[in-house]
């Protein structure tokens, strides 16, 4: 109960930290909160699937990307849409491709769905290089607006609610309790009723689709993107280790880890002008806490911290399949 | 004792009825012409040497594993190599062998998962219920994979509890467990009894079918090789040197 009520307190104070930012840095730190909300809520997206559901995306960004270029193709001279009409359509187009990859690969293993997402976004990449209507490599521009403020706060929402989505649906619902119960032992959730294939669909597409907001805000921002730049595999990379270092299946460990990485990716910029550096820092992160801290730093402060990689082991285990699907 | 098949033994319909069913894996004929009658409100034992098939047999009423051919006919339903889900959403509860824990969960969020689908209204206070008939109350919110061996057999239990089930397939849920707990599974079972609730149960433990089983049911390779009363198989001197060893 005094947890609850520490944990609370400090929400609070977060929200009202973050709603005040504006008034109290400068652009160029109000550009870099702006990315850490992104990256906190990218990270809290694939939270969703990788770690309440224990299915591993190794493709999000693909759905960061379709929302992006949706976003990108509507704002464009021909339709010149405004911005918030793109990110519905941005929600439609990115659900109906989750559907599509999640469908037929969340009923097997999950290294049939690891191995789906992760060519989808390949796919992806490809698909719009060689697109005239997408730009090809070039890439393609949106029509600039560079209120700060704005984007600032439109990532704060998106984030917001992402982080308030997950804590109701999965915290706080029967869906919540079905989907932990899938990712404990499937075969134990369809014998007490649970249809485990829609509520993983269902889920996939929710982190599908929160992560393609958060690339229509993205597009707009840069008023710029390519290929590589919404798609790239390392913008995947960067949501595990997030979400791995903050905290598999927590609610606020990937949002702090997002956060925390996000920064030091741009201290280490601003001292050494090139990024080089972080993705060896990303990969020696990673080491270090499946090592060390598989619980990551959530599990440093949970009452049962001590236990090893517990949630971890449950996604490995889908991937590798460990026998878990055996019903004896 | 020969092969019986269709012999009904509760009052009405029978809750349960398999015919001819069939699972091999690979060379494996696990499950290898299974037919067999549960009645309604009946205890039915179900007993055979380890490998005869008992396990895979519960899998394929329950729907976790599809059958090769056969029919399962529950409560009405043909439900032969449908979804396990809609299966248990029709009223069919089971455990398994091996206690099947959601282990990052909580005792209480164990029990209340089981009742996310059908039953929400009051889950609680059956989940409150349910720990204080198992006694597993003082446990309530520890993570089900920190609990011994034999409390997660009664959490498995009291999962089942929850799901309000009309027929229940109980796997060696008292294999291996202190007598108390034993006790405390025994008297829940006669408690939902007397809701009307049937069981089709694995039991290795002599006393406990002899004492709870209204029926027995004798498997053995893949097959059901003789069925009746406990003192109609403990008399047939062949099938318990052949299958049970002595019991005493
Ligand atoms: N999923 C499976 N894959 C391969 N063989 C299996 C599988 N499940 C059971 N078997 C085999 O089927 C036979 C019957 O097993 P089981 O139903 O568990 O027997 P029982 O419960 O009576 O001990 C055994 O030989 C077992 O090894
Ligand atoms: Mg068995």
């Amino acid at each position: 109960m005094k947890q609850r009520r520490t944990g609370l307190l400090l929400l609070i104070g977060v929200i009202i930290v973050l709603a005040l930012l504006p008034m109290l840095v400068n652009n160029y730190w109000l550009r870099i909160a702006t990315g850490a909300l992104m990256w906190a809520g990218l990270a809290c997206s694939w939270n969703m699937l990788g770690g309440y559901a224990g299915y591993i995306n190794f493709g999000h960004s693909a759905f960061f990307g379709l929302g992006a270029y949706v976003t990108a193709l509507l704002m464009g001279d021909k339709l010149a849409w405004p911005f918030f009409a793109t990110v519905p359509a941005g929600i439609v187009v990115t659900a109906l491709f989750a559907i599509m990859i999640g469908a037929p690969t969340l009923r097997l293993r999950g290294a049939y769905f690891a191995i789906a997402t992760w060519a989808f976004a390949e796919v992806l990449i490809q698909f719009t290089s060689v697109m005239d209507f997408t730009g090809g490599i070039g890439g393609i521009g949106l029509p600039p607006f560079l209120d700060e403020r704005f984007f600032y706060f439109a990532m704060f929402g998106a984030a917001a609610l992402t982080y308030l989505i997950t804590w109701a649906l999965f915290e706080r619902s029967r869906f919540g309790l079905k989907v932990k119960a899938l990712r404990d032992h499937e075969p134990a959730a369809e014998a007490i009723g649970i249809n485990t294939s829609l509520v993983k669909l269902q889920t996939f597409v929710l982190s599908a689709v929160t992560a393609s907001v958060f690339g229509a805000i993205f597009a707009y921002w840069v008023t710029f993107i390519n290929p590589k730049s919404v798609f790239g595999g390392d913008i995947t990379d960067q949501m595990v280790v997030m979400v791995l270092l903050g905290g598999l299946g927590s609610l606020w460990g990937p949002a702090l880890g997002g956060v925390g990485l996000f920064v030091v990716n741009r201290v280490i910029w601003m001292y050494w002008g090139d990024t080089a550096f972080y993705i060896a820092i990303l990969g020696a992160a990673i080491v270090l806490v499946v090592l060390f801290m598989p619980n990551g730093i959530a599990g440093l402060f949970s009452r049962d911290g001590a236990k090893s990689g517990a949630v971890l082991d449950k996604a490995v285990g889908k991937v590798v399949g460990d026998g878990q699907g055996g019903p004896n | 004792m020969s092969v019986v098949e269709g012999k009904t033994a509760g009052a009405g319909d029978p809750i349960l009825v398999v015919r001819e069913l069939y699972r091999h894996f690979g060379g494996i004929k696990a499950v290898n012409g299974v037919s067999l009658e549960v009645g309604r409100r009946e205890i039915a034992g179900l007993i055979g040497p380890n490998g005869s098939g008992k396990s895979t047999l519960f899998s394929l009423v329950s729907g976790t594993v599809a059958p090769d051919r056969g029919q399962i006919r529950f409560d009405g339903h043909e439900i032969g190599g449908r979804k396990a889900h809609a299966i248990a959403r029709l009223g069919l509860a089971r455990t398994f062998q091996i206690p099947a824990m959601f282990d990052n969960m909580s005792v209480t969020e164990n029990l209340l998962a089981a009742a996310a689908e059908g039953h929400w209204q009051g889950a609680r206070d059956r989940a409150a219920e349910t720990l204080a008939l198992l006694t597993l109350d003082h446990v309530a919110d520890n993570r089900a994979s920190d609990l011994s061996g034999g409390q997660q057999k009664l959490l498995e239990f009291g999962r089942v509890i929850m799901r309000q089930a009309t027929l229940i397939l109980l796997d060696e849920v008292t294999a291996g467990v202190h007598p108390n707990i034993r006790k405390i599974i025994l008297e829940a079972i006669a408690r939902l009894r007397e809701h009307g609730i049937t069981f089709l149960v694995i039991e290795h433990d002599m006393e406990m079918v002899r004492n709870v089983c209204d029926r027995i049911i004798v498997m053995d390779a893949g097959r059901v090789v003789a069925s009746g009363s406990f003192n109609d198989i403990v008399r047939n001197s062949e099938v318990m040197q052949t299958y049970l060893g002595r019991p005493q």
